[in-house]
């Protein structure tokens, strides 16, 4: 098939043009323009079907990708996504317990701790109630990209799974001069330092390099999602959730013994 | 199936569907634009403000909003849709009513969008691979300032109004024929989701 020339392209508009003269030869060569235009448009079309079918495909594909890949197991798991994600601190028996969804970057969790942990100590440490921590590590974007959020709550998990004596030591220790949100949180290094400070031994410390608790920590994350948890802190005290003054000593102390 | 790829093509050139999807993206682009704004002034008032549209760690507009590259220039960068999509409303408007604009003038609108739509994906890539979570006022805008720039480059190559020579405006011309336009586009958005969907998977539904 000959290659259309530029010239004959441009012509290709002329094909509506009345041929003004009536000899043969004149007749002949607009006969030859229209159907090269034809043989043209043609070949486009053909092109056109051919591109728009192949991109309909992509699409297609794409979309099925998507929903395979992704869409049906986000949503099968979250059926599945059931395990218990808490961390409990101190005794079994003890009638009250306090729940704590928290994340080590959330400005306010860290205003919550400084002024109620001592009072969580000291219910702790007296058997009045025990606290059950739910981490979580949704501001990981707020960490200027070093999830400063899953890296605390890794180690933290850590210490409360091996040396729960130390948690509540280790929690007051990472709110205490709380890196700012948005900030790049505290090193490795720094929350190691923290960690031998309040009191965990070398053995588990050495333990945080290999962040053994990615997983649980995702997976806490979700878990409190799933629980309808909307900010943090959350506080519930036997399961209701604290709607008192959170950054006042003394307020969760005294809704702690109107539960008992 | 090709008659109607066919059909679907010869409705695409037609004036009234580049100017009406002009005209719809701009309006979109423009509510997104002001819904950000009032959020931007709501996140000045109290960092922590909660947003409506803050669903999960990774669709959330705060922490977009709340990051530097929110306000690049120096305030919010939704002020710059609410200048410009005005001017485009008022194109396809206009376009619609059969004006035709001098090409200088569209060569203008045409730098200027494009400047728009550039610093709208460095934006959405800030936010997907910076920031870590998408605003959905930020993704409409994204896709509506796509389609805002699809429509007045196909106008703009069509009627030759960015100057191009006669050899360039013939090779874009046969292009549009055979709807390269559309299939760029299509493809272009297609990625845009499956970036989207590789990089966050699941999260997005947690």
């Amino acid at each position: 098939m000959p290659q259309p020339t530029k010239k004959k392209r441009t012509l290709s508009g002329a094909t509506t043009v009345k041929t003004a003269g009536t000899g043969r030869a004149a007749a002949a060569s607009q006969r030859e323009i229209m159907r090269q235009a034809r043989e043209q448009e043609e070949r486009e079309a053909k092109l056109r079907r051919r591109l728009g079918v192949g991109t309909l495909g992509v699409v297609v594909i794409a979309l099925v990708v998507i929903l395979v890949v992704v869409v049906v197991p986000a949503l099968t798991k979250k059926a599945a996504a059931t395990g218990s994600y808490a961390l409990a601190i101190g005794s079994e028996s003890a009638p009250v317990t306090i729940d704590i969804y928290q994340d080590f970057m959330c400005p306010y969790c860290g205003q919550f701790e400084r002024a109620q942990s001592a009072d969580l100590k000291a219910m702790v440490d007296s058997g009045q109630a025990k606290v059950v921590f739910h981490l979580m590590n949704f501001l990981d974007p707020s960490s200027s990209g070093t999830k400063y959020s899953t890296r605390a709550a890794d180690a933290f998990a850590t210490v409360a799974k091996q040396q729960p004596s130390a948690a509540l030591a280790f929690d007051s220790a990472l709110y205490a001069d709380q890196p700012a949100e948005g900030s790049s949180g505290l090193t490795d290094a720094q929350i190691a330092d923290r960690a031998r400070s309040a009191g965990v031994s070398d053995a588990v410390i050495a333990t945080f390099a290999n962040q053994p608790n990615l997983d649980f920590v995702n997976k806490s994350n979700q878990a409190a999602f799933a629980d309808g948890i909307t900010s943090t802190p959350t506080v519930k005290i036997n399961g209701t959730v604290f709607k008192g003054d959170l950054y006042t000593a003394g307020t969760l102390k005294t809704a702690v013994e109107a539960a008992k | 199936m090709s008659g109607a790829i066919d059909r679907v093509h010869a409705f695409r050139q037609s004036n009234a569907w580049i100017f009406s999807t002009m005209l719809v993206s701009a309006c979109l682009s423009l509510l997104a634009s002001f819904v950000l704004s009032v959020d931007a002034i709501a996140l000045a008032k109290d960092p922590a403000a909660n947003l409506a549209c803050n669903i999960n760690a990774r669709i959330s507009c705060g922490t977009v909003g709340s990051s530097w590259q929110a306000h690049l220039f120096g305030f919010p960068n939704a002020y710059l849709g609410l200048l410009a999509e005005p001017v485009v409303i008022t194109i396809a408007v206009a376009s619609l009513a059969k004006v035709r604009f001098p090409r200088g003038f569209m060569l203008a609108a045409q730098v200027v969008y494009t400047l728009g739509v550039v610093f709208a994906y460095w934006l959405f890539f800030q936010a997907l691979f910076v920031i870590g979570a998408l605003c959905p006022w930020c993704l409409l805008v994204t896709l509506s300032t796509t389609l805002v720039f699809t429509s007045l480059t196909h106008v703009n190559l069509r009627d030759n109004n960015l100057f191009l020579s006669e050899w360039v405006h013939e090779r874009a011309k046969a292009a549009l024929r055979i709807g390269l336009d559309a299939v760029v586009v299509t493809l272009w958005l297609v990625g845009v989701v499956m970036l989207v969907f590789t990089k966050y998977g699941a999260t997005l539904f947690a």
